[in-house]
């Protein structure tokens, strides 16, 4: 019990402690420009957690899933296929580092112009940015895949579909994971940067629009949102990850404590 | 002093048998490393028979083609020349009649995989019904001694109860040829006695034939019916040794005996010879 009020304690104290900076510093402010916690908060659930989470926060949300969901799994496979090919590796390698090294952003106004600017073209560019660490990490792994590990795979006549099932991915998950890992918060950058560009509706849209407007509260209340999102996202990522990789973080503290 | 073997071989060749004794042949077997810096032949030439159910231990001074041999026997390397040649059919991959136990446990067992679950894992793969595979996974754990522990992770066990793991999956499989690479280098001095007596009991109760690598003298004259002993690089048979001791064996008073002493004592001459460069067939040839 008392090392869970502990644990708590350092968990939040942070978060606490910069609220109460915040409250202090802002108590005798009154430029417009500046938040106040207790408003904000107030603001928040009034601007937000309405009608305005039906049209702008659930279809946000979506792009991001979607978008996110695709550049895994055609990262993982492209991963795969190119990290169990040698040829094809040297092939592309070059050509995976040029993508990689472009700013994904910069995508947003020429699929913006190549495919119209509904959510497909949301979806595409959230797909295309944040596909580079997934598929990269997926090469990396699949390519340090143990060589012990692949003789008995053979030995047992494991090959095939049923060596990548049973052996390649698993043993390339952390690295997999990794790449997931990086993936996300791109995802949630560009699903707000392609709603900026040309949109009508969405997170990136409204706060945008209530800047433009100087409605200061509401956008502060946007930008308090999409940080909430993020850090559920990362926290999600983390309870998945921590099961999938059960395996690999008890290895690890074994050898640790070694 | 070497002891009198049925029919003495050739010099630089292993004893052959008839082939309804034979399980597995190996014929003029070649192996040449190709690499940048030029070849490396590995093993010049090697030719012996596997009878049923023998365990044949394989020395030889480091560095010669020990274990290029045994995976070109397992079908994970392809020979230069020459042939293997299990049950009657020529080895062009691995056979599903064999199994291989690595010397590496901590890499060759799926980490993330539980013990059981390694187990099985090659049956899954073959196809072997649900049913069938809890069983013969139960059985090989059981046989290993390590009934209490399946849903433990491999890593969480101590070296010898890993590669105790990896014995139970190879008799799981349930093949005709056990290669064994090595397999109790990494482990401590106790449990490897335990190690040996588990395997030559294996051998008795299933009826495999084993094809155990080491470079411990010792081990090879306790464990083998047979001893080979390799030449230095590149690789040719240097004695192909019948162990005559009790079958019967027993970590204290099959060590004591008289001729356990005698016959480590001539495998130890003879790797010495070969280390310092002593090959049979040069000395054949002049």
């Amino acid at each position: 019990m008392r090392r869970v009020l502990v644990a708590t304690a350092y968990t939040l104290g942070l978060p606490i402690l910069l609220i109460l900076i915040w409250w202090l510093a802002s108590l005798g402010a009154t430029s417009i420009f500046v938040p106040k916690p207790g408003p904000l908060v107030a603001e928040f659930f009034e601007t937000w957690m309405g009608d305005r989470f039906f049209t702008d926060v659930l279809p946000s949300l979506a792009r991001f899933a979607v978008g996110t969901a695709l550049a895994i799994v055609l990262g993982a496979l492209i991963g795969l296929l190119v990290g169990l090919n040698r040829g094809l590796r040297d092939f592309t390698e070059p050509v995976f580092e040029f993508f990689r090294a472009t700013p994904p952003p910069v995508l947003i106004p020429v699929l913006g112009l190549l495919m119209g600017v509904g959510d497909d073209m949301k979806v595409t560019v959230i797909a295309v940015g944040a596909i580079w660490p997934v598929l990269l990490n997926t090469v990396e792994g699949v390519r340090a895949a143990d060589a012990v590990q692949t003789e008995t795979s053979r030995s047992y006549g494991i090959h095939g579909l049923n060596r990548v099932r049973y052996q390649i991915l698993p043993s390339a998950a952390p690295q997999i994971l990794a790449g997931v890992r990086q993936a996300l918060p791109v995802g949630i950058i560009l699903m707000v940067i392609s709603e900026m560009f040309f949109s009508s509706s969405g997170l990136g849209f409204s706060i945008i629009q209530f800047q433009r407007s100087f409605a200061v509260l509401p956008m502060w209340g946007g930008i308090l949102l999409l940080g909430l999102i993020g850090f559920a996202v990362s926290l999600l990522f983390k309870l998945v990850e921590r099961r999938i990789l059960r395996w690999y973080y008890g290895l690890k503290d074994l050898q640790n404590a070694s | 002093m070497p002891p009198e073997n049925n029919a003495p071989p050739i010099t630089g060749r292993g004893r052959t048998l008839a082939p309804e004794q034979t399980l597995l042949s190996v014929r003029g077997l070649k192996k040449v490393y190709e690499t940048d810096g030029g070849d490396i032949e590995a093993v010049r030439d090697l030719t012996f028979d596997l009878g049923r159910n023998e365990l044949t231990c394989l020395v030889g001074p480091s560095g010669s083609g020990k274990t290029t041999l045994l995976k070109c026997i397992a079908g994970l390397l392809e020979p230069t020349s020459g042939e293997i040649v299990l049950d009657g059919k020529r080895v062009t991959g691995p056979p599903k009649k064999m199994a291989v136990v690595f010397q590496e446990y901590g890499r060759s067992l799926f980490p993330w995989l539980r013990v059981a679950e390694n187990v099985e894992l090659p049956l899954k793969n073959a196809g072997v019904p649900k049913a069938k595979r809890a069983e013969l996974v139960a059985e090989a754990l059981e046989s290993v001694g390590l009934s209490h522990v399946p849903r433990s992770y491999p890593w969480q066990l101590s070296g010898g109860m890993q590669q105790r793991v990896a014995i139970a999956r190879a008799i799981a499989y349930q093949p005709e040829v056990l290669l064994m690479d090595e397999p109790f280098a990494a482990v401590d001095a106790q449990t490897r006695a335990d190690l040996e007596d588990l395997v030559r009991s294996i051998r008795e109760r299933l009826g495999v034939t084993v094809l155990f690598v080491t470079h411990d003298i010792d081990e090879s004259v306790y464990l083998g019916s047979r001893v080979i002993i390799l030449s230095s690089s590149p690789t040719v048979i240097q004695e192909d040794l019948i162990i005559d001791l009790p079958d019967q064996r027993d970590q204290l008073e099959t060590r004591a005996l008289p001729r356990f002493t005698e016959l480590r004592h001539h495998v130890y001459e003879q790797i010495q010879l070969a280390k310092r460069g002593f090959r049979p067939d040069e000395a054949r040839l002049g």
